[in-house]
């Protein structure tokens, strides 16, 4: 249904500005009722593609076509547009109404359809997406998640042929972001509905018939899923991540050399009996005497982290300083309906100098409440906050104790305002009536750090995304604060971009710093964390490392968190080799665990 | 996350008053407003706060919501009273150095403050809390469609005033996220010379502005998708008709009107005044 013939799509060309060709050449065809994914970097020029599907933009060379019309014909843009459904990737910028049942009758209303009619496509689009009740509802009284399945509803209500999902679920929580795609699954089961799907979580792309790998314009790579992720290593050079049991099955299967079926290994449980029957194959002695052997020497793989810094494994604890007391904190505001909601209740929490601590827990657990209160954001009424041996109830050390705390919010580019980069960064550090050239050292330090050193005197709104997000982190640390803490500060980036950010961002432990960062996303926390708090409805679930946090998945399960994939493939496995350490966080790490584990057998 | 005003903020309902049309709300509020504020007399006030009452009775809204759209005014209201209290002339009942308390002046102030307070109450009651801002724009573009005969957009006059009010809790989240993000920066707004509260207000005021301006960007594609074309061919989905109601209303509110410039000035002088 959509046909795409050798489109070429530049950016600023008219406006004189430095023109930018953010799609190439670019030749495919969507049948009608596929479900294909658009992978790529940030900035590679899928949201642009996904734009001139439905004649938003229109393509300087080549055509595009839907169902045959032209979307440079202006007498047809409207049908086109009816037809293909756009989700866009912020929930609050796309939701027009005044409460739910107006926004979804925008569309329709839009179409100039009978007001009857109207009314019918609001309650049908109501009930296809389970907002039936919340119809009259405020967009802003809203959960992201339910503001996106209201961007969908307002889209069914035009009966359209295809849904494009540009990002739609890269603001949620893994929670909302799951229910979304049940319910983007749901529809295209139930009705003969296309999805185009843009998106940077390989868990979503799996779920496609056909993926194109986006990259500088052009399709650098496509196929079907089983198909793009056996290249795995192509995959990552993209900038992209492939799903951690592909990864460990192709990578057994190289180092043992069996010969495998993409589709085979495509699904966990595909990849798991994969991996049994290498093991069968291997090890035909399987239960004889060298069991006792192994069982004395645990196959080992250490996290890295835990490997170069030996922190953590809770003996070395006592003589470390102490740098953050929480006791008995709890904090309830009013909610917009008049009820009390407590955000914090009964919180304490000791963070020694030089940790990591990650702090987990789903949307409204009090992740962010909490951290707003270590530096004084929000006053600590209840409770006691001690900073670096300071009392944060008084009001003029909270001033004082701010220059050593750095709090890093979520999508910081929107708080960026100077002129310039450097003035941006600069502006902290001024605030702290430093020297001139104090405040260039720490200017040139931070950027340094963030690799945005070279674009110092250009205008922060001229940046791509990831840039601005880079320049936004310096900013904070620009101050050069002793413990700096962190909301999702990889909100949005491509795989790749996620772990360059954290691995520049690690660098500030070995120089001293304790780090707080607050996520979803336990997998990449169990990597990079010495501890992990888990946070629900405002009470301490868990505390303690890495390994005894994602040691019980119901456990995780009960807080709505994820057990770390990596993990969860080497459960599998401890039937086989009792000894084996599941604690591997990375696809390498729990495929190297498992080979050296075969072959010791 | 935390309550502000209620600018902006509807109630969901289905009383009598939620079901009212919103041109007839409109009109009604500003007549409201006029007849509150033009009454004089004790015994007509006395009757508007029974009118109050009841319309607060009918919309079935809890009162803790009510008084949070007259606690912003409070202030004008306080301050309204104060000044009858001291300066209006009469039988002198407390006097503190230059200040004098006069009956007069006691029941100047009270009937002022209780004018105010009814008219706030009323106003919000029809317009903020029982009427969606969607349905305020619709009444406004309906009232103003004559302009339509001297080319005045109204259409789209309408649609910006609606949107405008869709983005004010959000507008107002995301000043309170920056002002914590720059706080953190080591922005001060509370204390240091003019320049330096300046420079602070500037850090919250472009980074607001420019979201701003990217929301309304993303708004616009966002609606661009959904087929919108301005004009005035769009089905318009409140297009109501006028019910009962809105005629029984209609016909108290013209009897509010008389009652305060026809029958009050008729009305014998209290004797006690």
């Amino acid at each position: 249904m959509i046909h795409f013939n050798d489109v070429s799509f530049t950016y600023g060309a008219a406006e004189g500005q430095l023109p930018i060709r953010a799609v190439n050449h670019v030749s495919f065809h969507i049948k009608k009722g596929s479900h294909v994914a658009l992978l790529g970097r940030n900035g590679s020029g899928k949201s642009t593609i996904a734009r001139l599907i439905n004649g938003l933009l229109v393509p300087d060379e080549g055509s595009v076509l839907v169902d045959g019309m032209d979307t440079t014909d202006s007498l047809d843009i409207f049908e086109i547009r009816r037809i293909c459904g756009m989700v866009f990737q912020n929930p609050d910028n796309q939701l027009i109404g005044a409460t739910v049942a107006d926004d979804i009758a925008f569309g329709p209303c839009n179409l100039e359809l009978p007001i009857d009619e109207v009314n019918r496509r609001v309650d049908e689009a109501l009930q296809k997406a389970g907002l039936s009740d919340l119809r009259d509802r405020a967009p802003h009284h809203l959960s992201g998640g339910q503001k996106q399945k209201l961007a969908i509803a307002s889209i069914l209500a035009m009966e359209p042929e295809c849904i494009i999902l540009d990002e739609a679920t890269s603001m949620l929580d893994p929670m909302s972001r799951r229910s979304v795609m049940e319910l983007i699954l749901e529809l295209k089961e139930k009705s003969d509905i296309s999805i185009v799907q843009i998106t940077h979580h390989m868990e979503e792309a799996v779920l496609a018939d056909y993926i194109y790998v986006i990259s500088d314009g052009r399709i650098s790579l496509e196929g079907t899923p089983a198909e793009v992720f056996d290249q795995f290593e192509r995959v990552h050079a993209e900038g992209l991540s492939v799903p951690t049991h592909i990864e460990i099955a192709r990578r057994i299967a190289d180092r043992t050399g069996m010969p495998y079926r993409p589709e085979e290994i495509f699904s966990f449980d595909g990849a798991v009996s994969f991996v049994r029957g290498v093991v069968a194959s291997l090890s035909p002695l399987k239960g004889s005497t060298d069991d006792q052997d192994s069982s004395a020497v645990p196959f080992s793989c250490e996290p890295i982290v835990t490997e170069s810094r030996s922190f953590g494994d809770g003996s070395q604890e006592i003589d470390r300083e102490s740098v953050i007391e929480i006791s008995n904190l709890s904090f309830s505001y009013t909610s917009d309906t008049g009820e009390p909601v407590k955000a914090l209740d009964d919180i304490s929490l000791s963070v020694s100098k030089g940790e990591i601590l990650g702090i987990l827990g789903h949307t409204g657990s009090g992740k962010s409440t909490l951290i707003q209160h270590i530096n004084g954001i929000i006053p600590s009424k209840k409770g006691t906050v001690v900073v670096l041996g300071r009392d944060l109830s008084d009001r003029k050390t909270v001033r004082d104790i701010r220059r050593h705390v750095g709090l890093l919010f979520q999508y910081p580019e929107d708080q960026l305002f100077e002129e310039t980069v450097a003035l941006d960064i600069a502006f902290a550090p001024k605030q702290l009536n430093r020297t001139p050239e104090q405040v260039e050292r720490a200017v040139l330090g931070a950027a340094k750090r963030l690799g945005v050193d070279a674009i110092l005197h250009r205008s922060p709104f001229e940046l791509s995304g990831g840039q601005r997000r880079r320049v936004a982190i310096a900013g904070v640390l620009a101050a050069e604060p002793d413990i700096i803490m962190m909301d999702e500060p990889a909100a949005g980036l491509d795989p790749s971009g996620r772990d360059e950010l954290f691995a520049d961002l690690m660098t500030l432990v070995d120089e001293g710093a304790t780090l707080l960062i607050v996520s979803h996303d336990m997998e990449t926390m169990a990597r990079l964390c010495d501890r992990i708090l888990i946070l629900n409805n405002g009470n301490v679930a868990g505390c303690g490392t890495p390994r005894e946090m994602t040691s019980s998945a119901e456990f995780l399960k009960s807080v709505s968190l994820d057990i770390p994939s990596s993990k969860q493939f080497l459960n599998c496995f401890v039937d086989l080799f009792p000894t084996l350490d599941t604690n591997c966080y990375t696809a390498k790490e729990a495929a190297d665990a498992l080979v050296k584990a075969i072959y010791r057998r | 996350m935390k309550s502000r005003s209620m600018l902006g903020r509807s109630v969901p309902g289905t009383s009598l008053i939620h079901r009212l049309d919103a041109r007839v709300k409109f009109i009604g509020a500003i007549i409201l407003m006029v007849v509150m504020l033009s009454a004089r007399d004790i015994r007509i006030l006395g009757f508007f706060l029974l009118w109050t009452v009841s319309i607060m009775i009918i919309s079935q809204i809890k009162i803790r919501l009510i008084m949070k759209s007259v606690r912003p005014l409070m202030f004008i209201i306080i301050f309204a009273m104060l000044l009858h209290l001291f300066t209006v002339e009469g039988h002198v009942l407390l006097q503190l150095g230059i200040l004098k308390i006069s009956r007069e002046g006691l029941i100047s102030g009270g009937l002022t403050a209780l004018r105010l307070v009814l008219m706030v109450i009323n106003t919000s009651m029809f317009l903020t809390l029982t009427t969606t801002p969607l349905a305020i724009a619709d009444a406004l573009e309906s009232l103003l469609s004559p302009l339509r005969l001297l080319r005045f957009p109204v259409h789209e006059f309408a649609m910006m005033m609606s949107i405008a009010l869709r983005f004010v809790p959000t507008l107002l989240d995301e000043a309170d996220k920056i002002m914590k993000a720059q706080s953190s920066r080591g922005a001060d707004y509370d204390t240091g010379g003019p320049l330096r509260r300046i420079r602070g207000l500037v850090s919250i005021l472009v980074p607001l502005f420019i979201s701003s301006f990217r929301r309304a960007d993303d708004l616009a594609i966002a609606m661009e998708a959904r087929c919108y074309r301005g004009g005035t061919s769009r089905t318009r989905l409140h297009a109501s008709k006028l019910s009962a109601i809105d005629i029984v209303f209609s016909f108290l509110l013209l009897g509010l009107l008389l009652l305060v410039f026809a029958v009050e000035p008729l009305l014998p002088p209290l004797v006690w005044i």
